[in-house]
């Protein structure tokens, strides 16, 4: 009996078994550097905002200072509210500009490819070169936009270092964000255009449509969808954006700026930034839950 | 009736597409524009240089100044001495080359295209494992698996940047060049493997079932068909994803400025641009010839996968 039990257990595996263990050995090394680099930062960044922690690594339980200091300090306040400027504005003009572009790359000219490829360009350009080609158009000196405004329009008589000044430089992010990615909005709303029927607009058409009767009630229902998944992915895109805006003007704190500033500059308070990252993650978590219960409707 | 446009539609329509692609452009034209002048011509508005200026350039590639600092006679008869070692020479020589002010644009090339290299392809590697696993293969957790993949790929990296810095510190790898640089491989795998596993994944399951069972009839293992079967077939996508691992790479500046600052020759090319323009003799035609050289490589990477690439994205979703 137990020699034919001994010959059972080696039995070969089922099926079923052996592709369940194949997919969780071809996993496990993405799945490892996933956990050690990525989750566990993440929980370990939660267990830093209750500590005073140095640069060196030497840290201090502190409780919840960390966070009675973010409560009270008004630079936070101020960062949250620029970051809401910016995100309300990134978000807003690429996904109408997308759309805009997207309309007009949908309709029937030559070179039409050619021109859809040339839109992406600014998506996929390295930012750091794309900086110093914005950073020149509105330098003070040299900058083809001070010469427009002064000596052409005669909007003002003077020079303005708009990147300088951090009242304007906002604005100046938010256009250059919006320049670099209403191209990938685009790019997707058009591929949800290029799939709508045809058949759709010319019955829109017999029933009396213009134009603008046919975008409202043909192509509108039809990218809706799309427009609410690109909203919600730019914002949060744009909660994490570092290089977009500190590259082009180090003056505008929107949170992740404000973060790196804490944790790197100045006085420096690891545990500070930390504090600050748990409140910008619990944010981004909500952002989530709301895209893939809404959108993606799991 | 509808799609037949008038003649003064038409204009209308070519103005539109001309002006749109004039803003997408007009950045990029500044940046060559610029890097052509000649300092008197900077704040000239016209984009057409009044003369071309190469010196940027040429500096930038190594072929002008570096002959500009001479060996002393004295150094280069000690240099005959044949009791110094090759290396100690070489040492020697190259105080006289780097005179300070010489931005080696070709190294900090190097460092970047390494760095973004490596960590593309290892990436890859992992993602193409990974990727077959959970989009082909049915076990139990792996719609768990896949929405974390999701969830993570969201999680931007300014938030993992104190408890990444303090693990490196903890692990002792930011004391040397080399710790600082494996660290900086480590997150720069971590901030392309989400996206590339699920754009792969996303594509894998485009191709059908049917070619994987019926190379299984042939006596084709699993771990065979990914080989000879789903990798050739998605040859395209994975030079894309790739590519776009590159480009990310290729791009980061927040990491690179955090672990590597004070190890000036290993500086990535976001950095030491940025350096140079911080810098007190920033000059414009070398910041915008040495962006134009940066971004090169970009577009021509970017020409060569335009057309998946695209696919990729509207199939796979975004990340930056």
């Amino acid at each position: 009996m137990n020699k034919h039990a001994g010959l059972f257990n080696k039995m070969p595996i089922s099926i079923e078994q052996r592709e369940s263990r194949l997919g969780w050995k071809l996993i496990a090394p993405s799945l490892g550097v996933i956990g050690l680099l990525i989750i566990y930062p993440i929980l370990y960044n939660i267990y830093l905002s209750f500590f005073d922690v140095k640069l060196t690594g030497e840290k201090f339980f502190i409780g919840l200072a960390n966070y009675e200091k973010l409560l009270q300090d008004t630079a936070f306040y101020g960062s949250v509210l620029t970051t809401i400027i910016f995100l309300i504005g990134t978000v807003v003009g690429s996904t109408l500009i997308g759309l805009l572009v997207a309309l007009l790359m949908n309709l029937q000219f030559p070179f039409r490819n050619v021109a859809r490829a040339i839109i992406l360009l600014p998506y996929f350009a390295p930012i750091i070169s794309v900086v110093f080609g914005w950073q020149f158009i509105f330098d003070p000196v040299n900058g083809i936009y001070n010469h427009v405004m002064v000596e052409v329009l005669h909007v003002t008589d003077q020079r303005h270092n708009l990147i300088g000044d951090p009242h304007t430089a906002l604005l100046v992010v938010i256009i250059f964000d919006i320049w670099r990615h209403f191209p990938i909005s685009c790019l997707l709303i058009i591929s949800k255009l290029q799939s709508i029927n045809r058949d759709q607009y010319e019955a829109a058409a017999i029933d009396g449509c213009g134009p603008l009767g046919r975008f409202f009630h043909v192509t509108l229902p039809e990218i809706y969808f799309v427009l609410g998944t690109l909203v919600i992915l730019r914002l949060i895109w744009n909660i994490n954006k570092f290089e977009d805006v500190f590259l082009l003007a180090p003056n505008v704190q929107t949170l992740p700026i404000f973060t790196y500033y804490a944790a790197f500059t100045g006085i420096i308070d690891q545990g500070f930034a930390a504090t600050i990252s748990v409140v910008q993650f619990l944010f981004l978590s909500f952002l989530i839950y709301f895209y893939v219960k809404k959108v993606l409707k799991w | 009736m509808i799609g037949k446009r008038s003649f003064l539609q038409n204009i209308f329509l070519a103005l539109a597409v001309g002006s749109v692609l004039f803003i997408c452009l007009f950045p990029f034209i500044q940046i060559l524009s610029t890097s052509l002048k000649h300092q008197f011509d900077w704040g000239n508005p016209s984009l057409i240089p009044m003369k071309i200026n190469l010196e940027a350039y040429r500096e930038l590639l190594g072929f002008g100044k570096m002959k500009d600092a001479p060996i002393p006679d004295t150094i280069k008869r000690l240099l005959d001495n044949p009791l110094i070692t090759e290396k100690k020479k070489d040492e020697i020589i190259s105080k006289y080359r780097s005179t300070g002010d010489v931005f080696p644009f070709p190294r900090y090339f190097l460092n970047t295209f390494i760095l973004s290299a490596s960590a593309a392809s290892i990436s890859l590697i992992l993602a193409v494992f990974g990727a077959y696993s959970f989009s082909r293969l049915r076990f139990k957790g792996r719609s768990t698996i896949q929405r974390s993949i999701l969830f993570v790929y969201m999680v931007g990296g300014v938030m993992l940047m104190v408890p990444l810095y303090q693990m490196s510190v903890k692990a002792g790898l930011t004391k040397t060049v080399w710790g600082s640089l494996l660290s900086l491989l480590l997150i720069y795998i971590i901030q392309t493997l989400p996206v590339s596993l699920y754009m792969l994944g996303n594509y894998f399951r485009t191709i059908p079932y049917s070619l994987e069972e019926a190379a299984a009839t042939d006596g084709c293992s699993r771990i065979e068909a990914i080989f000879f079967i789903i990798l050739p077939l998605s040859a395209p996508m994975l030079v894309t994803v790739f590519v776009y691992c590159f480009i990310i790479a290729w791009n980061e500046f927040l990491f690179a400025s955090v672990f590597i600052k004070q190890f000036h020759d290993f500086h990535t090319l976001p950095l030491a641009l940025q350096s140079l323009f911080v810098s007190k003799n920033a000059i414009w035609d070398r910041i915008m010839s040495a962006s134009m050289l940066t971004l090169l490589p970009v577009i021509f990477c970017f020409m060569f996968v335009m057309r998946n690439l695209t696919g990729g994205l509207t199939a796979g979703g975004v990340k930056e």
